[in-house]
């Protein structure tokens, strides 16, 4: 304690001026470069010329006009000169000033009578004469948000994130009487379709952030999603268990605390699951019959088996509520997902979304693991984890054909 | 008497209500796809501001051996060629196209060139020279100058551009211009008019993004051309374009007798004549109305990209 002290009293002005000397060098030296204005990096050669190519993020069709979203990729200010339908010159306005710094978004609106069906080429020319070109395969109008969209992409998000997750709970009252290697198989099983959804999130957040100007950092936004999703989850995985008294340090999280960071981990997948489908159904990328709904009801109903797998082996009674709570967290953020990707445009927003997915899958696999080390006959290598585990990842992989 | 013509799949049309094209038709045309005509026209440039290249200098009578002397300067330049859309041109004396030359056959044309670009550039006429004057092999370096001087003929429409390789370089980064030799005998008095069909690939693949008459796109369809309903109107017409194979121009509502490169009296009489590159004519027009009256490429992408202008027809 007294060295402590000691060293608390140690902590002087000048000491605290010390640890703020680096800081303020480092300004000063960041100053002095950017006061030179080049001509230090010109000691090893020229920039080439900026491209001067605006980015067209999407063009979309309303009545008697064409919205063009535009960003400025680069780091020099791109402004905005002629805008091209079919190679000719239209009239068009700006939603702000036609000088886009870097980064920055615009979108250009265009009065025109556009034919539906028809194939359409949108061109963006900046002041230095480079044209940005969009090839937009058939117009079709878009859809307006209204009262209609917004109910209907929350009954999509019901159909497709709440009803299959009820319906894998139903399997519950079974589930209780089932045989403990059975018990420790369906445990494998919803840490298998866990895998496939972290690795299926990854890969969305991969392909979304190519698409991202690489300036946006795309890979490093991912690192920090994962890492926020896995290290946060973690951290309330270890107060949830901390009342659990164990002789040997952390018990493995079982029951309903299990039963819920299962929830939480499928429920922020389906929230970039819910995404996807609003934004590609904005976009007009999907057709979003009766077809692909079917298929992600089927591809989801595992997720609610997964969901009450840790409650089956519990003595106590888990309320019905507690039951409507968990499909709720875990169906529930399709909804959301649906709402925000069918009204929002925003990739470093999809990005993020995903790369948490990633994360808290993966977090709730390391419980779901750790949790059958402890309990299960046989331990992680007994014949039911593995081949639950092996057929957690196939039902996750057909089922997932339904939807591709 | 009123003829009836047939209509597929649908049965007798109601009563037509007469003129669509009246002046609400036009308003509501306006309001979807922007302004044809007029100060709200979207196209660069100030009025009067290509006044120098749309009207060429006077025509002077036949003095054989007079030396027309004429001093070019070959410059590298920034244009706006479309409202708002910067071009890096080369340039013979600041604009694209360079300046209109003019001689009466007989005269000895005297051109000192220098250049101040930062590529090596020639000028080489179209017409009868000899083969030393003729913009191929002295090649002018940065800094340096020659005098190009020979004896102007034949008489037409004839024109300049650069000869240094590569050439489709030279030629569509703005190197090119008109020169006019008159015949001996005056042609009837008559107001003149120069244009030079070009175009412009801002971005660099190839494909024109904007085209011209005199290189600014839309120019004459915010500032229409005045002329005079009872005045003959003369257009020395050539095309420059890079690029496209052919170019043309085409006049609405009357008819121009067409001399092509103008060294012969033989016409032909239409509204719609085409040009490859280097290919000229001279245009006359007797207007038979006044009002506005369009002119443009009759390839519509060329049209809808910038070439496109109006006449003015007005009684004084």
């Amino acid at each position: 304690m007294t060295t402590d002290a000691a060293a608390l009293q140690r902590w002087t002005w000048g000491l605290r001026l010390s640890v703020l000397l680096p800081v303020l060098l480092l300004l000063g030296a960041a100053a002095l470069v950017s006061s030179t204005n080049g001509s230090l990096t010109s000691l090893v050669g020229a920039n080439p010329p900026p491209a001067d190519e605006l980015e067209i993020r999407r063009a979309t069709f309303h009545a008697n006009e064409i919205s063009v979203l535009v960003r400025n990729p680069q780091r020099d200010a791109i402004t905005i000169a002629s805008v091209t339908v079919d190679d000719a010159i239209v009239p068009f306005t700006v939603d702000g000033p036609k000088r886009l710094g870097r980064l920055r978004s615009a979108t250009i609106n265009i009065p025109f009578t556009w034919v539906e069906d028809d194939p359409y080429s949108i061109g963006v020319t900046s002041s230095s004469g480079i044209q940005s070109t969009i090839e937009v395969p058939a117009a079709f109008e878009a859809p307006a948000p209204s009262r209609a969209t917004f109910t209907g992409y929350a009954l999509i998000g019901f159909l497709v994130g709440i009803v299959p997750v009820v319906l894998g709970m139903m399997w519950l009252p079974a589930l209780r009487r089932a045989d403990p290697r059975w018990l420790a198989a369906f445990m494998a099983l919803t840490a298998g379709l866990l895998t496939f959804l972290a690795i299926d999130a990854f890969a969305e957040a991969l392909e979304l952030q190519a698409s991202l100007p690489s300036a946006l950092g795309g890979p490093g936004l991912i690192v920090l999603g994962v890492a926020v999703s896995y290290l946060g989850l973690s951290w309330t995985a270890h107060r949830l268990t901390k009342g659990t008294p164990t002789g040997d340090g952390v018990a493995p999280l079982a029951g309903v605390g299990l039963a819920t960071m299962i929830a939480v981990g499928v429920g922020l997948h389906n929230l970039g699951e819910g995404l996807a489908i609003g934004s590609s159904f904005a976009l007009g990328e999907v057709a979003l019959g009766s077809v692909l709904v079917t298929g992600f009801m089927v591809h989801n109903v595992s997720e609610g088996l997964g969901i009450v797998a840790p409650v089956a082996e519990g003595k106590r009674r888990v309320s019905s509520l507690r039951l409507a709570a968990l499909a709720l967290v875990a169906g529930g953020p399709v909804i959301l997902g649906a709402w925000i990707g069918g009204f929002i445009t925003n990739e470093i927003l999809g990005v993020f979304f995903f790369a948490i997915a990633v994360g808290a899958a993966l977090e709730v696999v390391v419980e779901v693991g750790r949790y059958i080390a402890r309990r299960a006959a046989g331990g992680l290598t007994s014949g039911a984890v593995v081949g639950g585990f092996l057929a957690g990842l196939a039902i996750m992989y057909t089922t997932s054909l339904l939807v591709g | 008497m009123a003829a009836s013509l047939p209509v597929a799949g649908l049965a007798q049309a109601a009563d037509d209500p007469g003129n669509g094209d009246g002046p609400e038709a036009s308003a509501a045309a306006d309001h979807q796809q922007g302004a044809h005509v007029g100060p709200d026209v979207v196209a660069p440039g100030e009025r009067g501001e290509l006044d120098a290249l749309l009207i060429p200098p006077p025509a002077l009578t036949a003095e054989p051996g007079r030396v027309r002397h004429y001093e070019i300067v070959a410059m590298d330049r920034d244009i706006e060629v479309a409202k708002g859309v910067f071009f890096p041109a080369w340039t013979y004396n600041g604009t694209v196209p360079g300046p209109v030359m003019r001689a009466t056959e007989g005269d000895i044309l005297e051109v000192e060139f220098s250049n101040a670009g930062s590529h090596p550039h020639t000028i080489h006429f179209h017409g009868i020279h000899p083969a030393n004057m003729d913009g191929v092999f002295e090649i002018v370096e940065p800094g340096e100058s020659f005098t190009y001087r020979f004896p102007a003929r034949p008489y037409g429409m004839q024109l300049y551009h650069c000869h240094a390789p590569p050439l489709k370089k030279h030629i569509h980064k703005g190197l090119y211009g008109a020169f006019i030799i008159d015949p001996p005998t005056p042609r009837p008095p008559a107001k003149e008019l120069v244009m030079v069909m070009n175009g412009f690939d801002t971005d660099g693949d190839g494909e024109n993004n904007f085209y011209a008459v005199n290189g600014k796109a839309f120019y004459y369809a915010k500032f229409p051309i005045r002329v005079r309903r009872s005045e003959l109107v003369r257009i020395y017409l050539a095309n420059l374009t890079e690029f496209d194979l052919i170019n043309s121009f085409h006049l609405h509502g009357d008819f121009f007798r067409y001399y092509r490169t103008g060294s012969t009296d033989q016409f032909e009489y239409t509204d719609t004549i085409m040009q490859c590159q280097g290919e000229r004519g001279i245009i006359e027009i007797d207007f038979a109305n006044t009002g506005l009256f369009m002119f443009h490429a009759h390839q519509s992408e060329f049209a809808e990209l910038g070439w496109m202008g109006f006449f003015d027809v007005v009684d004084e």
